[in-house]
């Protein structure tokens, strides 16, 4: 009886122990999810990290466009979001959009700025061009800084209205287009993925195919399978000083793509090398010799026969590493930097999502975005997760056959 | 006979690219140990600053050229004990459970969320302890900052729920079944199988498990940087003091450090170094222990 009660309390335990885990995924998902999401939109995925500024080309045309009294009733898609404007929104006719003075705030300035806040259908904003003659695509919340060299400071709505409606013919306005969006960061977190892949991919698949199928066991073997073990336990911020050093410093990278990449890429080489490895051993011996038999050298065998069987073993290596390569922030820290930019050029910096959710939380105190930008993490992490699991039932039906 | 040589060749010349490729893993090992050690120890062989006072100083403070270290090691044992002795029985009941308790679906469901767990990148561990857990114990410390030894163990341990889940499991899962077999022959109950039969059976791979684990926290870096407090000077007394960890210490100040300074971030970085290896080796130990067996 006695027993029975101690089972009762024991299995009790290990239920709290399993909720307790379920809880605190359910927990971090959870408050990601609810502190992120308010600022997931398509401004945020689509803009960059800092403010543009750029100069716009607009053809004046005076022909009064008429406000949509409704449109101005039901508020634009400004006031929604900043819901105090300083004055009450002007339309100015000869560009065709309604401008709104408002205060705006930032962890570090809080400047009065005047934005645009509704576009008419018949507006020449829509066919604003750059100064290369580009098309800008002008939308609600762009900032105006100046017309034609006159710049808005200290002016009230009214008088920006008639400044801009006193100039004639084409009109040059300094426009800022707002920040705040993690698309530079996306791009280089791809730029990453791609570039640390192809230099890890084919070392690391070659590498798993001599550890498999030429290898005898003896003294290389286990010091290839020490060192893969080694550096698959070496934390991520130990790979990040010897990027610093080796990438940085002594091959004289800079903080850059380039030595981001070649960090993220030995990072990488354990994890490749070991899925590989796996996939390579689940195909049958018997295929082997079939081919060996039908007079194929080795070479062929292995391209033409092992290989394509363990394919789904090499996706999976594949997910693992782009998973890999997105969760990975302190090397790149050191080696790639906080740069939220879209690096030109391979010798040029640049930082991946984490480093920036890392950049303003640590630096800006803004967990919002931080964990808006975890959602996009995350959404990503499943997907892979599950195209992983794909790709591993594929490898094991193969077998079944 | 010309062309078979021909082939012959070209064969071993693509064996010896294959053997070269497999060997990179071999350099990369060695020229990260070279690397590091090699800008870790300059300050001390050069003697511009003395190993004793880099090794027992607790104060760190680059702008009057003090660099003590001790605190922070101390600081990086008591993080990872605390996460290790909160997070370990959590893992191993989470493991039991999957793998001897659970049907089939639940198990599914279970493993699919501790593979998420360990998916989510440390950044975002660090954010939801600043956002959560540093103000909860904000609200329970009589310091004035929640950032503290005991956010940095709460967040660590579940950081490493995943690594220890998951190993313990599939060693776990491993055990014959002729164990609970012969168990439940017996008279065993299913909860005695269970903890007296299969996890001693399973012991050596959820110490594997245990230990890398302890290598996870210890490595932690961003994570920790965003609720630890990182303070300049101060062996941490209670779970509410900060501490500054080794790792953080590096991630902090390598971006603008330079000379002696900078030469001393790589020296703590050989510190860590040697902490790790000391892991490595031991997993590497129980691992063939467990083969040998």
């Amino acid at each position: 009886m006695t027993q029975k009660i101690k089972d009762t309390i024991v299995k009790g335990v290990v239920y709290l122990a399993t909720g307790i885990t379920l809880c605190v995924l359910l927990f971090i998902i959870g408050f990601i999810f609810i502190k992120g999401i308010g600022l997931i939109n398509w401004n945020f995925i689509s803009r960059d990290y800092n403010d543009t500024t750029f100069y716009a080309f607009v053809q004046e045309s005076n022909s009064p466009t008429t406000l949509d009294e409704k449109v101005q009733e039901n508020k634009s898609d400004y006031d929604k979001k900043y819901e105090t404007p300083l004055e009450a929104p002007v339309y100015v006719e000869s560009i065709g959009a309604e401008i709104t003075k408002v205060l705006y705030k930032n962890y570090t300035t809080e400047k009065e700025q005047f934005i645009i806040s509704y576009i008419s259908k018949g507006s020449p904003l829509l066919s604003a061009v750059n100064s290369n003659g580009t098309s800008i695509d002008v939308s609600t919340d762009f900032v105006l800084e100046s017309v034609n060299g006159n710049e808005f400071t200290g002016m009230s709505t009214e008088e920006v209205k008639t400044l801009i409606n006193d100039q004639s013919g084409e009109l040059k306005i300094k426009m800022v287009e707002p920040g705040g969006g993690i698309r530079s960061n996306i791009i280089t977190t791809l730029y990453m993925i791609l570039l640390s892949l192809v230099v890890a991919l084919p070392i690391g698949i070659f590498g798993a195919i001599y550890l498999t199928e030429y290898a005898k066991p003896g003294k290389i073997v286990n010091a290839i399978r020490f060192a893969a073990e080694c550096l698959a336990g070496i934390p991520s911020i130990i790979f990040g000083l010897f990027g610093m050093a080796f990438f940085v410093v002594a091959l004289n990278f800079q903080i850059s793509l380039l030595s981001g990449s070649l960090t993220v890429a030995i990072i990488l080489l354990p994890v490749i090398i070991r899925s590989t490895e796996e996939a390579l051993k689940t195909v049958p011996i018997a295929f082997r010799e079939g081919s060996l038999a039908l007079g194929a050298t080795k070479l062929q065998t292995i391209f033409k026969i092992i290989l394509p069987c363990a394919v789904p073993g090499i996706a999976t290596a594949v997910l693992l590493s782009i998973g890999r390569v997105i969760g990975e922030s302190a090397a790149l820290l050191l080696t790639a930097g906080t740069v939220a930019q879209i690096p030109g050029t391979l010798f040029s910096p640049g930082s991946t999502l984490t480093v920036q959710a890392y950049y303003v939380t640590k630096e800006e105190g803004n967990i919002e975005m931080a964990c808006a930008i975890g959602i996009v993490i995350i959404v990503i992490v499943i997907i892979l997760n599950i195209l992983s699991r794909i790709a591993s039932d594929k490898l094991n039906v193969f077998n079944k056959e | 006979m010309e062309a078979i040589k021909r082939k012959k060749i070209k064969e071993k010349i693509i064996e010896n690219f294959f053997l070269i490729c497999a060997f990179v893993a071999v350099v990369s090992v060695l020229a990260i140990t070279f690397f590091v050690f090699y800008n870790g120890l300059k300050p001390f062989v050069s003697n511009s600053y003395p190993f004793w006072n880099f090794i027992s100083g607790v104060e760190w403070r680059p702008g009057s050229n003090m660099y003590g270290i001790f605190y922070m090691i101390v600081g990086s044992i008591f993080g990872t004990l605390g996460a290790i002795l909160l997070g370990v029985p959590i893992a191993i009941l989470t493991a039991v459970y999957i793998a001897e308790m659970a049907d089939s679906r639940i198990g599914k469901i279970i493993r699919f969320a501790v593979e998420l767990l360990a998916g989510i990148p440390s950044v975002l561990y660090g954010v939801f302890g600043l956002g959560i857990i540093v103000p909860y114990v904000l609200k329970i410390s009589p310091m004035a900052q929640g950032e503290s030894l005991l956010a940095t163990i709460l967040v660590l341990a579940i950081m490493i729920l995943p690594t220890v889940v998951s190993i313990s499991e599939t060693s776990i899962s491993a055990v014959p079944k002729e164990y609970r077999e012969g168990s439940y022959a017996l008279g065993a109950s299913k909860i005695q199988t269970i903890f007296k039969v299969v996890l001693p059976a399973a012991r050596s791979g959820v110490m594997t498990g245990v230990i890398l684990g302890i290598g996870r926290a210890i490595g932690e870096t961003m994570a920790v940087m965003l609720v630890c407090g990182n303070p300049i000077a101060g062996i941490p007394t209670s779970l509410f003091d900060q501490i500054r960890p080794l790792t953080t210490n590096i991630a902090l100040e390598m971006g603008y450090a330079s000379g002696v300074h900078q030469e001393l971030l790589y020296s703590t970085g050989v510190v860590l170094f040697v902490f790790i290896m000391i892991i490595n080796l031991a997993v590497n130990k129980l691992v063939k222990t467990k083969v040998g067996s």
